[in-house]
């Protein structure tokens, strides 16, 4: 019997993995400045795994969420209390934290039951607000909006310290999320998932149990945001509410929708465009414009990444994997590719 | 011949790695090399220009008189949008990418807790931090040996507030607003020690900062019967606090702390700003004293534009003053520990622009001092000694 992944090119998936892992010695080989750009990349890496899940939830199923950045401030503050306050070990947490924080996804996925769109969109960001709230409250935990220290991850005796070392165990979970994340996009929870998208009347008519998979899919989506804050927590060694405003959830869902919504690889295309757009191609484009004319830095820089955006969104709606399969089939069908498909 | 570029190539990549760096970085035999991270796109970013642009007018000044030690100084300036996220990233760059000698003068509390591991795993020194918050100068705190702190901790000026409170009145029934978040917490710390010192009890409300409406906090201060409140906030919160008060004719004395000092509060609040005192950590820039002086005179020279100068323009040159001074005890040999050791021998060092500064292996702090400054006739004026 033909496996559901035959038709796929999967050849490719080897040496792009053992680039991944190479990449910091090119890096280390061609600037001094490595150490900046594999801490862009493990920001871009955490980003990743928690975009996967936004967009099992909100690409794959149509829920929008508004509330990711809270989903990952408490998997790191639960991570981070878990293991310098209570003492349990941070292998133990990479299984717990995510799953209370799933949880709480669960919890969230109950208002989506009734409400849609726009008003669901609301209300998780509402969910960001509470948050950002009980996290302040909770002072003698979190130590309120001061911010919290938080351990280096330790990992069978080794102490992960250096930007290098947390690429690698960035990037290990970042394989590891594409590929659950590519398995439950094509197995019969993500069909259910895009039928509930496209249409709740025909996929319940289809025996669908609507509420079961909306809850399972903030459930899941949970799963890798708790993830990506653990990882996100015991790397940065401080968090406090500052670093997860409203602004972090938007920047996700621009991420998804640049990347190209419904597509994992689009997810993970859109995490790395924007985190590198907005650290290292716009800083340059913005030196030079600062150049020619005497502007302040932070305004163009915001009106470069606004821009870029803005002219993405109109002339690539379907993101940066939409934009490749296109290029994939124009060469495929050269030379007897009509003109209007692809403009 | 393929295996061979292929082992050549390898070599050439591994090998370019391998050069030795300097074991200074941001040092040549001409220039001094400095990062700053401002917030320029976020709530803070009027500071955010102002405050460089003042400590960039003294550095040209010292540059236009050979530098130091024949270095000219040079700042960087990176955006973090208030966001600690972002200023760990603007830190890495400058560090990493940009191999800045120092840090000086990242703004905001939380941005500067951020970066306390990026500073002590490469062994950068951060000088003057802009922020007033005590935690700055706690030695005990990661890289709180590389935090060179110059201003008079939140806690310290809400403490030195109350005690002039209860001094002046001693049934005085006090109130604090402020912000929530690391900077309200740090005045919080203060209140709290004042309140066991004295016995009594404030009335705390909170915002969020950024917030543009405090009518429910203001009513609740006039709920309590409140004698003073003390605002803990920047520039819009008390102008807008004061001028609610005053449509609903409530008249209690108001105070501030740092922040509010900008001379823009008292005249955006018109007469609801008369009397509003807040503390200040350094001489007043258009006070008579050698450095607020030669500020003045900078001003003209280099022909600042009018809504530059002020509080926090002549912040931003008082404690550049403060860093060249350390880069010149740090001698011609200059590395990051010599910088450190430099500002260690601070010894009630005069600058004209604070009062005596003090660092020692054991102290950071900087200035521990405050002095009352009150809007009399929409002017300001120093009322009070320098008050520990």
């Amino acid at each position: 019997m033909k496996d559901r992944y035959d038709h796929e090119n999967i050849y490719w998936i080897p040496i792009l993995i053992i680039f991944v892992f190479l990449l910091p010695l090119i890096l280390k080989g061609i600037s001094f400045s490595y150490k900046y750009y594999l801490f862009v990349l493990n920001l871009a890496g955490i980003y990743i795994i928690l975009n996967v899940g936004l967009d099992l939830l909100s690409g794959f199923t149509g829920l929008v969420s508004l509330g990711h950045a809270a989903f990952l401030a408490v998997g790191a503050y639960t991570s981070a209390i878990m293991v310098d306050q209570l003492g349990v070990p941070f292998s133990l947490s990479l299984i717990l934290s995510p799953v209370i924080v799933g949880l709480f996804g669960f919890i969230i996925g109950f208002p989506a039951l009734r409400i849609s769109g726009m008003y669901l969109g609301l209300t998780t960001m509402g969910f960001g607000f509470i948050v950002k709230r009980i996290i302040i409250s909770f002072r003698d935990w979190t130590q309120g909006s001061a911010g919290l220290e938080v351990s280096s991850p330790v990992l069978f005796g080794y102490t992960i310290k250096s930007d290098l070392d947390n690429y690698y165990l960035i990037y290990t979970f970042v394989i590891v999320a594409i590929i659950i994340g590519r398995r439950i996009a094509t197995s019969k929870i993500g069909r259910s998932f895009m039928a509930i998208r496209d249409s709740e009347q025909a996929a319940e008519a289809s025996g669908i149990n609507l509420s079961q998979y909306k809850m399972l899919a903030f459930f899941i989506s949970g799963l890798f945001a708790g993830f990506a804050g653990v990882l996100f927590a015991h790397t940065s060694s401080f968090i406090s509410t500052d670093h997860f405003d409203i602004l972090l959830s938007i920047y996700f869902i621009i991420m998804v929708l640049v990347g190209g919504a419904s597509s994992i690889y689009g997810a993970v295309l859109g995490s790395l465009f924007i985190v590198l757009l907005d650290n290292l191609f716009v800083p340059l484009i913005e030196d030079q414009i600062q150049l020619l004319f005497n502007t302040q830095a932070g305004d163009i820089q915001s009106l470069i990444f606004g821009l870029i955006m803005f002219l993405f969104i109109i002339f690539q709606p379907m993101g940066l994997y939409g934009m490749w399969l296109k290029m994939r089939i124009y060469w495929k069908l050269f030379p007897f590719n009509p003109r209007q498909r692809f403009t | 011949m393929k295996k061979i570029i292929g082992v050549l190539i390898v070599i050439g990549l591994f090998g370019s790695g391998c050069v030795k760096r300097a074991p200074s970085p941001g040092i040549t035999d001409s220039e001094i090399l400095i990062g700053n991270v401002q917030d320029l796109s976020g709530p803070m970013k009027e500071l955010g220009a102002i405050i460089p642009n003042g400590s960039n007018m003294y550095f040209e000044y010292i540059n236009d008189q050979g530098g130091v030690h024949g270095r000219s100084i040079k700042m960087l300036i990176e955006d973090h949008q208030y966001n600690p996220q972002k200023a760990v990233v603007a830190i890495k760059k400058l560090i990493e990418k940009d191999q800045v000698f120092c840090m000086f003068q990242v703004i905001g509390t939380s941005p500067c807790e951020a970066i306390r591991p990026i500073l002590a795993e490469t062994g950068t020194p951060l000088i003057a931090p802009a922020t007033n918050s005590g935690t700055m100068s706690d030695l005990t705190k990661q890289a709180g040996d590389l935090i060179f702190h110059t201003d008079t901790g939140y806690d310290r000026q809400a403490e030195i507030l109350v005690d002039h409170i209860m001094e002046k009145n001693s049934d005085a029934k006090i109130g604090l607003v402020y912000q929530d978040d690391d900077y309200g917490q740090n005045v919080l710390l203060g209140i709290s020690r004042a309140e066991s010192k004295y016995g009594v009890t404030v009335q705390k409300e909170s915002y969020q900062r950024g917030a543009v409406d405090f009518k429910g906090q203001t009513m609740n201060l006039l709920k309590g019967g409140l004698t003073d409140v003390i605002i803990a906030g920047i520039v819009r919160e008390p102008v807008v606090i004061m001028k609610t008060a005053e449509a609903m004719n409530f008249k209690p004395n108001f105070y501030g702390t740092g922040p509010t000092i900008d001379a823009r509060v008292g005249k955006m609040a018109g007469s609801a700003g008369e009397g509003f005192t807040a503390t200040n950590w350094s001489y007043m820039w258009n006070s008579d004293y050698p450095g607020p002086k030669l500020y003045r005179d900078l001003c003209e020279k280099y022909d600042i534009p009018q809504p530059y100068i002020g509080l926090y323009h002549y912040y931003g040159f008082a404690t550049a003053m403060v860093l060249v001074e350390g880069l010149n005890r740090a001698g011609k040999n200059l590395t990051r520990n010599s910088l450190i050791k430099g500002l260690e021998s601070f010894n009630e060092w005069e600058s004209g622009t604070f009062p005596p500064i003090t660092y020692n292996r054991n102290d950071h702090a900087g200035v521990d001092k405050v002095q009352l400054v009150q809007m009399q006739n929409g002017e300001q004026v120093v009322i009070s000694d320098w008050l520990e």
